[in-house]
């Protein structure tokens, strides 16, 4: 099975390298902690209502979170132009090893696994994207303003855009809604890729909406590709990396409750050949994490951000740490608060259909403004209001100042996904 | 009568202790069913979706259990278990019921049958004799159910045996709704199948990954459409017929497509 991956060692930020998504699986994890996980949620759920808690997140352990400053040097946000250029190479190499032949490439990842973002930076000049593209630059389709388009206002839309150069759409999502006059974008492109009416192109797509337009257009086989699932080595290396910039420095990261070592991983230990290494003791904490996030490195990345801590007498040791220029710095300790002793958000009770219809809603469209929201749930304007105000002290959803959207959190991600599949919501497939 | 059948031998051995303690035990047995019949359906309700069915199906279940429970323990405990006994107890049982409660013990069988055949469960949307709801309860000689208009209606399970039972979802949360649409002719058939597919998928409640059917029927008066498609939850059936045809209805309209409002009989 993973013969076909293509996994790019050479490439820290994208570890998982690129693989057909009917390929991807989900990281494994210990039946205690399936158990544990599923009577959690059936838990959770029979608590709703009991205990209103108003503060989603209460920190269950003394010890000081990390400041921003901190936090951004230890765990910070990817760089997504990084993350650009190894899809490219990963693309490449595919159609180079002739796995991905088609002309038109459907990267299908779940939200916050930062491919969207990537898509969106890949005509950069400079970057090896231009390889993909034989040499050429890469124009960025943009969804149009209003996305309500009857058929032939959708074909002339297209005929428009110039899909004769090489393309990219950085999210379908953003270029259909669920009502009846918002779906002849996508149909029409669709249409035109199944034709070959287009040049060479890239498409991203939100793993919700691939969902949708999978079932929509049943005889579309796309063949779609998607990152490889983060497990535990993966994370390990993708947090080192992150965390250490050039990737010289080392992070060592150790749990709070018994010390054993999350950070650095084994095998880097081993490598090092150092004798006290050998007789670390490792957590199962990545582990736990890559099934906890079902891979997805965004999700994995906020509650890494989340359970980092400072012992308060590390405190000054991190500051300078942080001061010290990027040659200097070698080493910055973090301890990592267990799991089981995060307060990840949790869904409050409210009436499921109406809270089911908004969460679905953003997650399909790669979120929405309340405008399109009431469209497309068909709920008022003050429902709406009223629900997104408690999912949002929940932390289960954000406004998006910048885009002006609400969005669905990476925090909140695992809760919502799972309660979206409890109610009967057709859920994606990662 | 009683002397013949070896009644009173097989309750010669039984004590005022004996008594108490049987009793003790149905009671706490019964105690203990009304607690499953009462707690798992409202646990049911928190958890919604899958984990609802299969709890509601699980309560009559666990009651037979009870008292299947309840008899192994209670009954060696009043009589000596010995064949003689038994087939004097049993047999004496069978002659009370068959003359007295032909009919109760009819529908007590059926109860068992229905525990072991499934052919409706807690949860289950089911139409009996013209009565279509949910099944809230399956109880030893009758099954509730509640009908869309909040009435609670009980069906003797001795049903079983003659009548035809309909179930909408079977054990699953998956019930097919159809929402019916009688238009004029001379219209583009085609068009108006795909605009009414869409009306299924463009609606929040539609179970995308099961199949979005529309049929078309020619009739004498017209066309008679019939939109296929499964709610994500049961309970949201009528709501998500209304608003199939409520948007559908809307969308014909503004198509052009009129609606035949009255039938036109044919002789």
């Amino acid at each position: 099975m993973k013969d076909k991956t293509n996994e790019n060692k050479a490439d820290p930020c994208l570890p998982g390298g690129l693989m057909p998504a009917e390929q991807w699986a989900l990281p494994q994890t210990s039946v205690r902690r399936s158990l544990k996980d599923a009577i959690g949620h059936a838990f959770k759920q029979l608590q709703a209502g009991v205990s209103q808690a108003e503060e989603p997140f209460e920190s269950m352990d003394e010890l000081p979170e990390l400041s921003a400053s901190q936090q951004n040097r230890l765990a910070p946000e990817p760089d997504y132009s990084d993350q650009a250029t190894a899809i490219a190479c990963g693309l490449e190499r595919a159609r180079t090893e002739g796995s991905l032949s088609r002309e038109v490439a459907f990267l299908v990842a779940p939200p916050f696994s930062g491919v969207q973002q990537a898509l969106a930076r890949f005509p950069e000049p400079g970057q090896s994207g231009s390889i993909e593209s034989g040499g050429e630059e890469w124009a960025i389709i943009l969804p149009p303003d209003t996305l309500s388009f009857d058929d032939h206002e959708a074909n002339e839309w297209w005929d428009r855009q110039d899909l004769s150069r090489p393309w990219v759409i950085p999210e379908l999502a953003d270029f259909w809604l669920r009502r009846l006059s918002g779906l002849s974008l996508v149909k029409e492109l669709f249409r035109r890729i199944a034709n070959g009416d287009t040049g060479a192109g890239i498409v991203g797509c939100s793993s919700w909406c691939w969902r949708y337009w999978g079932h929509y257009l049943e005889n579309a086989q796309m063949s779609p590709w998607t990152p490889g699932p983060m497990d535990a080595e993966r994370l390990g290396a993708w947090f080192t990396y992150l965390a250490s910039g050039s990737g010289k420095s080392t992070v060592i990261a150790r749990m709070t409750g018994d010390g054993y070592y999350v950070l650095p991983l084994a095998e880097t230990d081993e490598n090092e050949k150092d004798k006290d290494s050998k007789k670390r003791k490792y957590s199962n904490f990545l582990r736990d994490l890559a099934a906890t996030s079902r891979g997805n490195p965004g999700v994995a990345l906020a509650i890494w951000q989340r359970s980092l801590r400072a012992r308060p007498d590390d405190d000054t040791k991190l500051e300078d740490a942080d001061e010290k220029t990027e040659k200097q710095s070698q080493t910055a300790d973090c301890w990592v608060v267990p799991l089981e002793r995060l307060s990840l958000p949790t869904m409050p009770q409210s009436k499921e259909s109406v809270t089911g219809f908004v969460l679905h809603g953003l997650l399909l469209h790669n979120g929405l403004d309340m405008a399109s929201l009431e469209v497309v749930t068909g709920v008022s304007t003050y429902e709406l209001s009223l629900v997104l105000s408690r999912l949002k002290r929940a932390e289960l959803v954000v406004w998006e100042q910048s885009d002006e959207r609400w969005r669905v959190t990476p925090i909140g991600y695992p809760t919502v996904r799972r309660h979206l599949q409890s109610w009967g919501f057709p859920v994606d497939q990662f | 009568m009683i002397d013949d059948l070896g009644i009173k031998d097989a309750f010669a051995s039984i004590t005022g202790q004996a008594l108490l303690q049987a009793v003790l035990v149905i009671v706490i047995a019964s105690l203990i069913m009304v607690a499953v019949q009462k707690v798992l359906p409202r646990v049911a309700e928190k958890l919604g979706g899958k984990p609802r069915l299969y709890l509601l199906a699980s309560v009559p279940l666990l009651r037979l259990l009870i008292i299947l429970a309840t008899i192994v323990i209670v009954v060696p405990i009043l009589v000596k278990p010995s064949f003689e006994n038994m087939v004097a107890i049993f047999g004496a049982l069978a002659l009370a019921l068959g003359f007295a409660f032909k009919d109760y013990a009819n529908s007590l069988i059926a109860g068992i049958v229905t525990l072991y055949e499934m052919p409706y469960r807690p949860g289950d949307w089911i139409e009996v004799d013209g009565q279509y709801g949910e099944v809230r309860a399956i109880g030893t000689r009758a099954a509730e159910i509640v009908t869309p208009d909040d009435t609670v209606v009980i069906i003797p399970h001795n049903k079983l045996w003659d009548s035809l039972i309909a179930n909408g979802n079977d054990g699953t949360d998956n019930l097919m709704c159809v929402a019916d649409f009688h238009l004029e002719a001379n219209h583009d058939v085609s068009r108006v199948r795909e605009l009414l597919r869409d009306v299924a998928f463009t609606s929040p409640r539609t179970k995308t990954w099961q199949p979005v059917l529309v049929i078309v029927f020619n009739k004498p008066w017209g066309m008679h459409y019939r939109l296929k498609a499964y709610p994500f939850d049961p309970k949201e059936q009528f709501q998500f017929i209304s608003e199939l045809t409520a948007r559908g209805s809307a969308e014909l309209a503004r198509q052009g497509v009129r609606f035949v409002s009255v039938p036109v009989s044919v002789s």
